[in-house]
């Protein structure tokens, strides 16, 4: 899988026409990726990815790399693949008995697939915030201590609590919680459990966030403050996002991956993506063009 | 197609409005009559029951003066040998002798004697042994009647003739007698729930089987509830599906609906006649009502378990936590609740449990209030049915009674089931 | 690459953009209009066709607000991605071109009334004649590119602002080395000069429109002499 060089990927944008000439109709055929799938510091690397619910294939030979500090937006049109290629990052999948995973994916040019690899590391490591916010049914202390908690990262309840502070600071919610931090989470706004649940996630310290549609549930207020956050986590944490919003995509990424029917159609810089799509289907998603 | 006007439409609408009400009330009336069924058919059990029964809590008493002579008693001192064989009967026929001096012949005498309960003279003997300074002296007391007078008794205030049965016009004559006199009185029932069975009625008591229905209880809760809810968590938070655990959920539904009896066959062979375990005892019992009530905890704990939102799990799973840990740290703590609910109602059932324990010995004739789980015992409902089989007037009531004291217990259980839900569930 | 721009699933969004679209082409008539009837109203010494010009001048102007009034709405409403953005930049940024165009027309049209008071150059004529044809021909050429997304044709108009810009450096010498020979005519000449500088500025808009139709159609900016950026892409 290796064999796939970085050439591979620049080379492809140089015959955008002939890709342009097929149409939705071509589900099952597989495509080369248009655009800049691949990068040089690649904190994540997937190299020719095909995921299998039973005998249907949901991810047709998928190669991207999420590069270090970045922040890469996966859109796309409802049941594309792009929140099961997310969940392959942290083997979410895993917990689906029928779900089959083929192909490399890498962290730090580790393989995370593989008879050797503990998925409780590498949940730590690649940590994930949902769709619908999904703070534990416990105190917000609790929530955010959960993971430092069983992993054993912290020892005595001081470095419990600098860690729960930390977190909490960091996904922007302390001010709004540091009163009531023994009152359960659920009983927070949608965006404060939202970012309650990015508290928890950063509270291990992963190195990769994967962000399944995190705003879909939240008002437009909720949602800047969180696309503000996110901008903001950028610094210390490579950030995978999948998000129906294209704007949303196009305000919080560096780089835009477009699924369609399980297969990556392309991926470019956000902003070639959102003024010039090199691919027509690209095109034709992103200014609402489907029936 | 034809295009409607708006008018139209609404015309057709309206046309149809009066029989789509009509229906709308003809459901609403067959629903509300369906319950107001179910409502008149429990209160008119409750009705009978309690009317029946009620009398039970409440017995005669017949006051006599007894002279402790210590020659009719046939002893010289009171301690714990002479009490033994000493005549207490004889005493207390002295005292009904002199209550009615003008009764004479054997069969009136009979009669006469009969009054009294066969259980008065160990009430005396107790007296004496409690105080034994009353030895040769006389003093009034309160001795249980028969219960064909109690019966009489009872029915008297029914009616103005009254439920003769076994008794005769004398002895008619001589409870109205001490009816005018005041020496017929009727007080609570306190043998009712202090003592075990007994072939009199007025001496019957239910003790005995409440503590060996709470004993057998015991054995099923601490069995089902643990095997139960381990089997419900591997069924659906580690088994995989397949054709195996299909297999195995189908069994589990078909358990629950396999008569009880079938049961009671099984714990016969297996631990009766297999394991040797004694006959009788709670311990079987409860073994049997375990593999009774298991289908019904798996089957509710199941239900509770996939109740709990999988955006739990997932949440935990994202954190890294091992399954056994999603498990034990939130998806247990979120299904309890449920877990509790369908145990305490799988117990309401084996409470009620009658036909598996026939089979195992649990209706034998039993008057001692069993110790232990392995001590012959039986069961409230058991007790029921030897009651309601027995030919005594007065167990009519009795068994009306006990009925009473099964529902207050199976009420006071699913009420506790409300309760724990109420306050177990998190509202947050 | 083909444009389809009447394919949304809103059908709002389709007329919406197609609406701004024929607004724009409206008005580029209308400018070209404009044009053709200033530069004849010099040639003919018609001080009435020019004050005309110059009465439709203040109707283009209305018409560039109410445009780009309209594109607003639409970005605010419809927040359009890709080739629907472009088409809305571009129509914005083309009708301040067009409206452009219509000020150099309303110039033309003062010099013609200028000339007519004054009365007319002693030379000029030819020269504005020959740049007025080529750039009316760039100006419909360029509007004709946007109608049908040409990319090639847009280029080839693009191109040929460089003998307009020669054209009118030649003229423009011409006419200095005449008022240096005939200071008296001096007034006069400059009139025509402002004239050619005017056509010269018509030019610089019209490629500036072929300029757009190449972001339209490609997404690549080759203003301000990037044209190797639409090679590069």
């Amino acid at each position: 899988m290796n064999t796939m060089t970085l050439d591979a990927g620049h080379a492809a944008p140089a015959q955008p026409e002939s890709l342009e000439k097929e149409t939705v109709d071509s589900q099952t055929k597989v495509r080369e990726t248009v655009g800049q799938p691949f990068c040089d510091d690649a904190k994540l690397r997937m190299r020719g990815v095909n995921v299998f619910y039973g005998e249907a294939q949901a991810i047709h030979e998928v190669s991207l790399d999420i590069g270090r500090n970045e922040v890469v937006a996966m859109i796309g049109p409802s049941g594309c693949g792009k929140s099961t290629f997310l969940r392959c990052l942290n083997r979410m999948n895993d917990t689906i008995d029928s779900c089959r995973v083929e192909g490399e994916v890498t962290l730090d040019d580790e393989p995370i697939y593989g008879p050797k690899v503990d998925v409780v590391p590498l949940r730590a490591r690649v940590g994930m915030v949902f769709q619908k916010p999904n703070p534990f049914p416990k105190s917000i202390y609790d929530n955010v201590a959960y993971g430092p908690k069983i992993h054993g990262i912290a020892s005595r309840r001081a470095e419990l609590d600098d860690i729960v502070e930390n977190s909490l600071r960091r996904a922007g919610l302390w001010n709004e919680v540091k009163e009531r931090l023994d009152k359960p989470g659920t009983g927070l706004s949608g965006g404060q459990q939202q970012r309650l649940c990015i508290a928890r996630a950063i509270a291990v310290s992963p190195e990769v966030i994967l962000m399944d549609e995190p705003c879909s549930a939240l008002d437009p207020i909720a949602t800047a403050r969180i696309e503000e956050l996110i901008d903001e986590l950028r610094e210390n944490y490579t950030i995978a996002i999948v998000t129906h919003s294209m704007q949303q995509a196009a305000r919080v990424s560096q780089r835009t991956a477009y699924f369609h029917l399980g297969h990556l159609v392309e991926v470019n810089d956000t902003e070639t993506v959102f003024t010039n799509p090199q691919h027509e289907l690209t095109e034709a998603y992103i200014t609402g063009r489907f029936g | 197609m034809t295009d409607l006007t708006q008018q139209q439409v609404r015309e057709r609408i309206e046309r149809r409005l009066a029989s789509r009400h009509l229906k709308e009330k003809i459901f609403r009336g067959l629903g509300i009559a369906s319950i107001a069924f179910g409502v008149l058919a429990v209160a008119i059990l409750f009705a009978d029951i309690i009317a029946k029964g009620s009398g039970a809590f409440v017995q005669s008493d017949i006051q006599l003066e007894i002279t402790y002579d210590p020659a009719v008693l046939g002893i010289e001192q009171v301690d714990q040998e002479s009490l033994t064989w000493a005549n207490f009967t004889g005493v207390i026929r002295e005292a009904l002798r002199e209550r009615f001096p003008d009764v004479s012949g054997r069969a009136e005498k009979r009669e006469l004697y009969s009054l009294v309960s066969t259980g008065a003279p160990f009430a005396l003997r107790d007296r004496l042994a409690a105080d034994p300074e009353l030895l040769g002296q006389t003093e009034k007391v309160w001795l249980t009647a028969d219960d064909d007078v109690d019966t009489f008794v009872k029915s008297l205030s029914d009616s103005r003739n009254g439920f003769r049965g076994r008794t005769s016009d004398r002895m008619a004559g001589w409870i109205d007698q001490l009816l005018v006199a005041g020496e017929l009185k009727k007080r609570f029932n306190s043998n009712f729930f202090t003592n075990g069975d007994s072939r009199e009625p007025e001496q019957a008591g239910i003790r005995a089987a409440l503590v060996g229905s709470l004993f057998t209880l015991l054995v099923t809760l601490m069995l089902s509830f643990p095997i139960g809810v381990a089997a419900a968590i591997y069924l659906e938070e580690y088994a995989p599906r397949n054709r195996w655990t299909d297999l195995i959920e189908v069994n589990i539904n078909n358990l629950a609906a396999v008569p009880s009896i079938v049961f009671g066959l099984l714990g016969l062979a297996i631990f009766i006649n297999f394991f040797e375990m004694p006959r009788s005892a709670p311990l079987v019992g409860g073994l049997v009502l375990t593999l009774m009530t298991l289908p019904t905890i798996i089957i509710s704990s199941r239900a509770s378990l996939k109740a709990v939102p999988p955006s739990i799990r997932e949440a935990a799973m994202g954190m890294g936590a091992s399954r056994m840990q999603v498990v034990f740290h939130h998806v247990l703590p979120l299904a309890m609740p449920g877990m509790l609910t369908g145990a305490i109602i799988g117990m309401a059932q084996a409470l009620g449990e009658t036909a598996p324990l026939l089979m195992i010995g649990m209706v034998a004739f039993i008057v001692d209030v069993p110790h232990g789980i392995t001590d012959p015992a039986t069961v409230l409902p058991v007790q029921i049915f030897l009651w309601a089989d027995s030919p005594e007037r007065a167990f009519v009531e009795r068994t009306s009674a006990a009925i009473m004291v099964l529902l207050s217990v199976l009420i006071a259980m699913n009420a506790s089931a409300v309760w724990l839900r109420k306050k177990l569930e998190r509202r947050w | 690459m083909d444009m389809h721009f009447d394919q949304h699933i809103s059908r709002q969004f389709n007329e919406d953009l197609e609406s701004i679209k024929t607004e724009m082409l409206e008005m580029g008539g209308m400018v070209t209009r404009q044009v053709a009837d200033a530069v004849e109203s010099l040639a003919n010494a018609d001080s009435e066709l020019a004050e005309k010009v110059l009465r439709v001048e203040e109707e283009i102007d209305r018409r560039e607000m109410a445009l780009d009034e309209h594109a607003t709405l639409i970005i605010a409403k419809r927040q359009p991605a890709a080739s629907d953005l472009r088409m809305v930049m571009s129509v914005i940024r083309i009708a301040r071109d067009l409206e452009r165009v219509g000020d150099e027309a309303g110039k033309i049209a003062k010099m013609a009334i200028a000339l007519t008071d004054e009365g007319t150059s002693p030379r000029g004529y030819t020269e504005i004649r020959h740049i007025a044809s080529a750039v009316r021909r760039m100006l419909n050429d360029s509007l004709d590119a946007y109608t049908r997304f040409d990319v090639q044709s847009a280029m080839r108009t693009l191109a040929e602002d460089e003998q307009v810009d020669m054209d009118y450096r030649t003229a423009v010498r011409e006419m200095i080395t005449y008022m240096m020979e005939d200071p008296r005519s001096i007034s006069r000449v400059m009139n025509v000069l402002w004239t050619l500088r005017s056509l010269e500025r018509i030019g610089d808009h019209a490629k500036n429109i072929c300029e757009q139709v190449v972001y339209l159609v490609e997404g690549t900016d080759i203003r301000h002499g990037h044209e190797d950026n639409l090679k590069k892409a």
